[in-house]
């Protein structure tokens, strides 16, 4: 039976896996567009990428997830996200980046602000570019002060995606809940605790080694 | 022949003048400090020199260079004011060190990425002058490390060895003691002293007067946006002639 349980769930956390690894892969960059979109000058670029932030990070995970899962469909009578698992799974996908990105981007915003104007002046009267500036003497700095907030958020995301089983992704909870009915046994239950600990507890040593590495300077 | 001629220079945020009407010139080798009152205009003015800001109407020259002049139209591009601003130095009131270097690597970075554009100066001197800058700045054993490990006059030390290590044609100091306790504000005045007996052409904005008084060539009160009286130390310090310079020499001394 152990066996079974461990298969089976361990199908189910390399969905969870996917779903975590290929949030981060398009969430991270995304985030920092939509961040450069949030500091712009310009109002007609700034006030509905504001706007677009507010409504994300002020709604439910799980509402957006239903609707973009059946949004498309019920509203433009389009099935865009295509049929059966692999539909569902990208669906999921898309909200998750929407989601994360936005949460992303406002902390990029708050550590690109963060860094006081006297180093970009510095850099600017020793006649160094603006690229220079940005990448070597900024970037590293805004580096040091988003790991802390971007690992917490990061740690957010692995227990998030069990949300994805509202659209009938099948994620690990969803795996270890099914024993419940085929079999009458809660404990595969608390074992996917362990798969979600184990998982936040290495990311957590990883984030504490680099938040360490940076540590060098103020 | 006048290293800096500045003339005519206006400067106004949204609608009030910070700058009404400046005009200066100053020889090479010369020390110049620039004293006056909270507000006059004085961290504005090294600002427009370091083309931190763009000056509204007015002509900056360097030697025979014009570096700006609001009368002929002509490019802003980046490239050209990067170019413009390495005849200036400026060392900040609150020092601005890059925190994740060494103070070796702080004074080597710009000339560095300066030297990759610019074939003719030799790479490998570059860090060679910024250990003998350093080693001026009484900083020798101090170089391996960051500036968080330093105390604010050895920052300050720090980044005036920066400004130098670009040979800029004049150096600008906005309030380079403000920010420290009188104890390391002696150390960072003595290292500008040792900079003005080698003439150095400098530009010092100093609420330090008995400092000001003997390091200067060239005093310049500033009130309210424009140059109220200018002259030898003794002139200005000690017998000014403008009613706006008397009292504020006066309250320097009450509050002293
Ligand atoms: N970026 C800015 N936008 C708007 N107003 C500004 C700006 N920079 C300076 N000012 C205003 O310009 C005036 C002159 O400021 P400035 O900093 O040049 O004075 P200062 O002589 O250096 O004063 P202090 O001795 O306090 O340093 C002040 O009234 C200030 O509020
Ligand atoms: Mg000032």
């Amino acid at each position: 039976m152990f066996q079974t349980v461990t298969l089976t769930l361990l199908e189910g956390f390399l969905q969870t896996l996917r779903l975590f690894v290929l949030t981060l892969v398009f969430s991270l960059p995304l985030g920092l567009i939509i961040s450069f979109g949030s500091m712009s000058k310009i109002s007609i670029i700034k006030a509905p990428v504001r706007f677009v932030i507010w409504v994300i990070r002020g709604t439910p995970l799980m509402l957006q997830l239903l609707v973009i899962y059946y949004g498309p469909g019920i509203i433009f009578h389009a099935n865009v996200w295509g049929s059966g698992d692999g539909g569902r799974f990208i669906a999921a996908l898309v909200a998750f980046v929407i989601n994360y990105s936005c949460y992303f981007s406002e902390i990029y915003r708050g550590g690109i602000q963060s860094i006081p104007a006297g180093q970009y002046e510095a850099g600017q009267v020793l006649g160094m570019t603006k690229h220079q500036i940005f990448f070597k003497v900024v970037l590293l700095q805004v580096i040091k002060r988003i790991v802390p907030p971007i690992s917490n958020e990061i740690i957010t995301l692995v227990k998030d995606t069990s949300l994805a089983r509202v659209i009938a992704v099948y994620e690990i909870i969803w795996e270890g809940q099914s024993f419940i009915k085929s079999a009458g046994i809660i404990w595969p239950l608390f074992y996917t605790g362990v798969f979600y600990l184990l998982f936040s507890g290495l990311l957590t040593i990883l984030f504490g080694h680099i938040e360490k590495k940076l540590s060098y300077f103020r | 022949m006048a290293v800096l001629e500045v003339r005519n220079l206006k400067k106004s945020f949204d609608s009030t003048e910070v700058i009404h009407d400046i005009s200066f010139s100053m020889d090479e080798g010369e020390t110049v400090t620039i004293i006056g009152s909270s507000g006059s205009g004085k961290t504005t003015l090294l600002r427009c020199l370091n083309f931190l800001e763009t000056p509204d109407a007015g002509v900056i020259k360097v030697r025979d260079d014009v570096l700006f002049d609001s009368s002929i139209p002509e490019s802003r591009s980046e490239e050209a004011i990067r170019k413009k601003r390495l005849h200036f130095g400026l060392v900040f009131q609150s020092f601005n060190l890059f925190p994740q270097y060494t103070a070796l690597e702080n004074i080597t970075l710009a000339p560095t990425l300066l030297a990759r554009e610019d074939k003719s100066i030799d790479a490998t001197l570059i860090e060679n002058r910024a250990k003998e800058l350093l080693s001026d700045m009484g900083l020798s054993d101090r170089m391996g490390n960051y500036p968080h490990e330093l105390s604010g006059g050895q920052q300050q030390r720090v980044a005036i060895a920066r400004a130098l290590a670009m040979n800029p044609d004049i150096l600008c100091f906005d309030e380079p003691t403000s920010a420290l306790d009188p104890e390391l504000t002696g150390e960072v005045l003595r290292v500008i002293r040792g900079l003005a007996k080698q003439h150095t052409t400098m530009i010092i904005v100093t609420h330090e007067m008995s400092f000001a008084k003997d390091v200067s060539d060239k005093i310049i009160f500033m009130d309210k946006g424009i140059i109220a009286e200018e002259g030898s130390p003794e002139e200005v310090i000690d017998n000014p002639k403008n009613e706006r310079t008397v009292q504020f020499l006066a309250n320097y001394k009450k509050v002293n």
